[in-house]
């Protein structure tokens, strides 16, 4: 074996196709995540901005008619709107309808109210959270592809060892080396993942408490409004 | 709108950052092959001439003929120190040729000890290879002639009148095919019955198939002719 066999590239050149396959997974689940990774931490950011400025303007004192209409009119420029504003949108909508028909019972409307918003609300959840199974997947499955390829590749060599009849080190050690890479590449798509997962979970918990406490708030500011009429 | 822009910046580092990882590995993860040269210690040793270089002399007239004296005393004495070193160099070499020779009959010696220690060791080593092997004959030997013993004991019906202290002393004359072609009585226990009785034991086994993986060598020494006691131990009386 002359040194040049041992440069990574040739080595992985020369892995069996299992091997190489099991790379090529793992290098597409790196990539994969890595988009995820950073799709996801702008998302969030975004959110976590877009519900601080929504809540400062919200306790501003400013008309809630008004901030309806204007909510109302930049999510028909920009198409869906986002975060903590749908369920505001979404409550306060149900609540005028409820409230403009005469005979409306105050319970009724605040029930009403309040099944709007937990609607918004779980559709705010599912938005956070997608791709964060993915990131799961991929954090806890590809230390084992990369096992796998390293078991099977250094299955391999010892089958190779036990034809030859001078077993030396030099006759496994490029084996077993190639077969690491596999584990390797396993691990290097791993770590990150398990780190953006774990972080990310706890971000979204975070948010969806906000959009929950902010919710009740607005809820009990429709309960006050509907009741002392 | 906000979603797309941020998968495609996604996809961007992502790529960026696959890429230079492996360009990092494929670009500088050799395996290190530490050369490790040991620089050489060594002292540098000049040949300095001890007397000081002479000055040159600045030649007056007046002392001319006082140099070319001294010059052509200069001469007497080189040449007189020349015949000596001759004299010398031949002392040196007449000692030199004596003392190789002397070496030279040294080496001699010790070559000839050496051979003959070789070969002291070769016929020693000759002579334990040929004990060795017939420790294995007789090893070899000796399992067949417990064949042949056990195989004889087995077709041996004794006589009523056997007793313990009866011994007879057969020799049974074999063929290389393990053949029995003769019985012959060479002591007897002294009772006409059991003598037989022996005999017939060895005319019905009639044939020891086994010999014939023997050696011919090894049949020739010990198998052509073989001695066989019968004695019947285990009577109680």
């Amino acid at each position: 074996m002359n040194e040049e066999n041992l440069s990574i590239l040739s080595l992985i050149l020369n892995a069996s196709v299992l091997v190489q396959m099991v790379m090529g997974i793992l290098l597409i689940a790196s990539l994969l995540s890595w988009i995820m990774i950073i799709q996801r931490s702008f998302f969030l950011g975004a959110a976590q901005r877009g519900f601080r400025e929504f809540e400062d303007t919200f306790w501003s004192g400013i008309d809630l008619n008004n901030l309806y209409d204007e909510l109302t009119a930049q999510v028909q420029e920009d198409g869906a709107g986002d975060g903590i504003e749908n369920v505001f949108r979404a409550g306060f909508r149900e609540f005028n309808r409820l409230a403009q028909s005469d005979k409306a019972d105050p319970d009724a409307v605040m029930e009403g109210t309040d099944r709007a918003m937990r609607v918004a609300l779980s559709r705010e959840d599912e938005k956070l959270s997608t791709n964060l199974p993915f990131l799961a997947s991929v954090a806890s499955v590809s230390p084992y592809i990369g096992l796998f390829g390293t078991v099977w590749g250094i299955m391999n060599s010892f089958r190779g060892l036990a034809m030859v009849q001078q077993a030396t080190l030099a006759t496994v050690a490029p084996g077993i080396s190639e077969a690491l890479i596999a584990t390797a590449m396993g691990l290097f798509a791993a770590i990150p993942a398990v780190i953006a997962y774990n972080r990310y979970a706890a971000q979204v918990e975070v948010i969806n408490g906000n959009y929950e406490t902010f919710a009740e708030e607005f809820s009990s500011i429709l309960h006050r409004q509907v009741h002392s009429r | 709108m906000r979603d797309i822009s941020g998968y495609s910046i996604g996809v961007l580092v992502s790529m960026v950052i696959h890429v230079a990882v492996v360009a990092a590995l494929i670009g500088s993860w050799q395996p290190d092959t530490v050369q490790v040269m040991v620089q050489p210690q060594y002292i540098e040793a000049q040949l300095v001439e001890l007397a000081p270089t002479k000055k040159p002399q600045t030649k007056t007239p007046a002392r001319a003929k006082a140099d070319s004296a001294k010059k052509q005393r200069e001469q007497e004495k080189r040449r007189a120190a020349q015949r000596q070193k001759a004299e010398a160099k031949r002392l040196a070499a007449l000692k030199e040729k004596q003392a190789r020779e002397q070496e030279e009959k040294r080496r001699r010696e010790a070559e000839e000890q050496r051979r003959r220690i070789e070969a002291e060791l070769e016929q020693a080593m000759v002579k334990e290879q040929a004990q060795i092997n017939a420790r294995e004959d007789q090893r070899v030997a000796n399992s067949y002639l417990q064949l042949i013993r056990q195989r004889l004991t087995d077709n041996w019906n004794r006589p009523p009148s056997a007793r313990r202290d009866m011994e007879t002393l057969i020799e049974i004359r074999l063929v290389p095919t393990g053949r029995i072609v003769g019985v012959n009585l060479l002591r007897s226990s002294g009772d006409p019955a059991f003598d037989r009785s022996v005999e017939q034991a060895a005319f019905k086994a009639e044939q020891f198939e086994e010999l014939q993986q023997l050696e011919p060598r090894l049949f020739e020494k010990h198998f052509r002719t073989v001695k066989v006691a019968f004695s019947p131990q285990d009577l109680r009386l």
